[in-house]
């Protein structure tokens, strides 16, 4: 067999295995999906009472409902929760069998999320086209060009966040706290990749904290390709250079720390 | 009470009166806090911990709220310092939430799956005062702390003292606030007696009730009936916060009141519906 074949195979047999697991937990998927969309609900909420009848630099109610249906399905997307379980099996020795297998745990967490990804963008875009059939404003503005390079953007997107999630929860190696620090991550980023408001609705030095930062990458910068409006629609090839290297940045510590932090390993409980 | 002139002898059927049932939940309940009080004096550093914790989640709530006063003056008739006052009250019942709700009855669907729930039940008192306070992380005191401060901070900026009866108001709708929230959370979790594969039921709450950061007049219309009539929680913030801030009738405050009283005896009822169908789990 060639590789190319032997890894879709591989791959295939996560999937389903993710999927059948996800089968027995509908009813949380659903509960998380609830969290995923109040989120940007309650956003979007003030921000159409703040815009009125007028616009808030330049963006109307239309604009805002765009943006933040854009965000809820970009979030739901990239999001990867995946540091939160590389934390509890680190501490719980659940790593132990996972190291022994001839592949990389990696390998088992990104079928996850392809699975995962597959279940809630799909609920997420019917709600959406349910939505729009009643709503007209939230119908986007026909742009298939944009529409495939946001295709692209949010795989990139998905990349960054998961690589940064992975290389963060595996510092479990070393602290009992890595949980704590991507939820204060995730915390920060809800300002910083747009979830709480377009980036340039944000105060200036906000603003450009983000820009340097790999979060508005992740969502605010495919959002605004999908739905042309959130800032970043007019950027695209600083968007794209900027997905770029976030991902590689974060792959790359990704394997840094999980070389190092396999040394460290001394296999806790079983 | 067994003390140790009655020893263990079991007191006679009818002996023990209305009062003596009381005293009875009283001692059991101080015994409880103290048991958690000693638990927690173990990690006295986390203490201080707690306290930087807290003021840094509230500051980042602060600047959140301060990201659409930017844009604007007032949002539903709230001044951001207004809302700030709101936010504090948020604050506030948030650390009610984590330090006795979510360690207390947030342990049922776990103790319904592990099958501990049936030790609790032998136990001679009555198994939802005991889950209540079976532990309360006292820590989260410094979330009602910093909350109450940044109420008190905020109305100083408005050049606001409010009067007796307003500081009164606000303390009777606060309770009735917290009162509201212990029964959602009461038949959410009885829930999971129905259907004990779902693990994250705490997460419906949390979800719902991030909106009530903001005050329920910011959201639209539409919303804003949905809030009323099927999530009533998005009002425990504004209710409180609108004492202080001197604009809440003695009507909605009476209706608050209806409503706190109404969620207790209508949660207790699902509670005990559930046990009477629960036929344990084993462990």
């Amino acid at each position: 067999m060639t590789a190319v074949a032997v890894w879709s195979k591989r791959y295939g047999a996560f999937i389903r295995s993710a999927w059948m697991v996800d089968i027995q937990y509908r009813a949380d998927i659903a509960l998380w999906l609830l969290w995923g969309i109040t989120e940007p609900a309650i956003a979007l909420g003030i921000w159409w009472t703040v815009a009125g009848g007028g616009d808030v630099d330049g963006y109307t109610r239309v604009s805002f409902a765009r943006y933040f249906f854009g965000v809820t399905l970009i979030n739901q997307l990239t999001q990867a929760w995946d540091a939160w379980y590389i934390d509890h099996w680190i501490a719980e020795g659940e790593m132990n069998h996972r190291l022994l297998r001839p592949i990389a745990p990696v390998h088992e967490a990104i079928a996850d999320n392809i699975a995962y990804k597959a279940r809630v963008g799909t609920i997420v875009i019917i709600v959406w086209l349910l939505t729009a059939a009643v709503w007209p404003i939230v119908r986007l503005p026909v742009a298939p060009e944009r529409w495939v390079l946001a295709a692209v953007a949010v795989v990139l997107g998905a990349g960054i966040r998961f690589f940064n999630g992975f290389a963060v929860g595996l510092l479990a190696f070393w602290t009992t706290r890595a949980s704590d620090i991507i939820e204060l991550q995730m915390a920060i980023g809800v300002f910083l990749s747009g979830q709480l408001a377009p980036l340039d609705l944000l105060p200036h030095w906000v603003a450009s904290v983000a820009s340097a930062l790999w979060f508005p990458y992740a969502i605010a910068f495919p959002v605004s390709l999908l739905t042309g409006t959130g800032g970043w629609e007019h950027h695209i090839v600083q968007g794209f250079v900027g997905q770029l290297a976030w991902l590689i940045a974060w792959w790359l510590l990704y394997r840094f720390i999980w070389r190092n932090g396999r040394k460290e390993y001394g296999a806790v409980g079983g | 009470m067994w003390n140790s002139e009655r020893g263990c002898e079991a007191p006679k059927r009818g002996t023990i009166s209305k009062k003596g049932r009381a005293a009875r939940l009283g001692t059991a309940f101080r015994a409880l806090i103290a048991l958690s009080a000693a638990r927690e004096l173990q990690y006295r550093a986390n203490f201080f911990a707690s306290f930087l914790g807290a003021a840094f989640w509230l500051l980042m709530a602060v600047f959140t709220v301060s990201i659409f006063y930017e844009h604007t003056e007032v949002v539903g008739g709230w001044s951001f310092w207004e809302a700030a006052v709101l936010l504090g009250v948020f604050n506030a019942l948030v650390g009610v939430v984590e330090g006795v709700l979510r360690p207390g009855i947030g342990s049922l669907p776990d103790e319904i799956r592990h099958g501990s729930l049936d030790l609790l039940l032998l136990r001679p008192i009555d198994a939802q005062l005991y889950l209540t306070f079976q532990e309360v992380d006292l820590w989260r005191i410094a979330d009602v702390i910093t909350g109450f401060a940044l109420s008190a901070y905020a109305l100083h900026h408005l050049g606001r003292t409010p009067s007796v009866g307003e500081v009164a108001l606000f303390l009777v709708t606060f309770l009735a606030a917290v009162a509201i929230l212990y029964g959602v959370w009461l038949t959410l979790m009885s829930l999971s007696f129905w259907f004990v594969a779902v693990e994250n039921l705490s997460t419906v709450f949390d979800a719902v009730f991030e909106a009530a950061r903001y005050p329920a007049s910011a959201y639209p219309s539409a919303l804003r009936l949905v809030f009323l009539f099927v999530l009533p929680i998005v009002w425990t913030t504004t209710i409180p916060a609108s004492a202080l801030v001197g604009r809440l009738s003695m009507s909605v405050a009476a209706g608050c009141l209806f409503i706190a009283a109404a969620t207790l005896i209508i949660s207790r009822a699902v509670w005990r519906l559930a046990l009477r169908r629960y036929t344990s789990a084993g462990g």
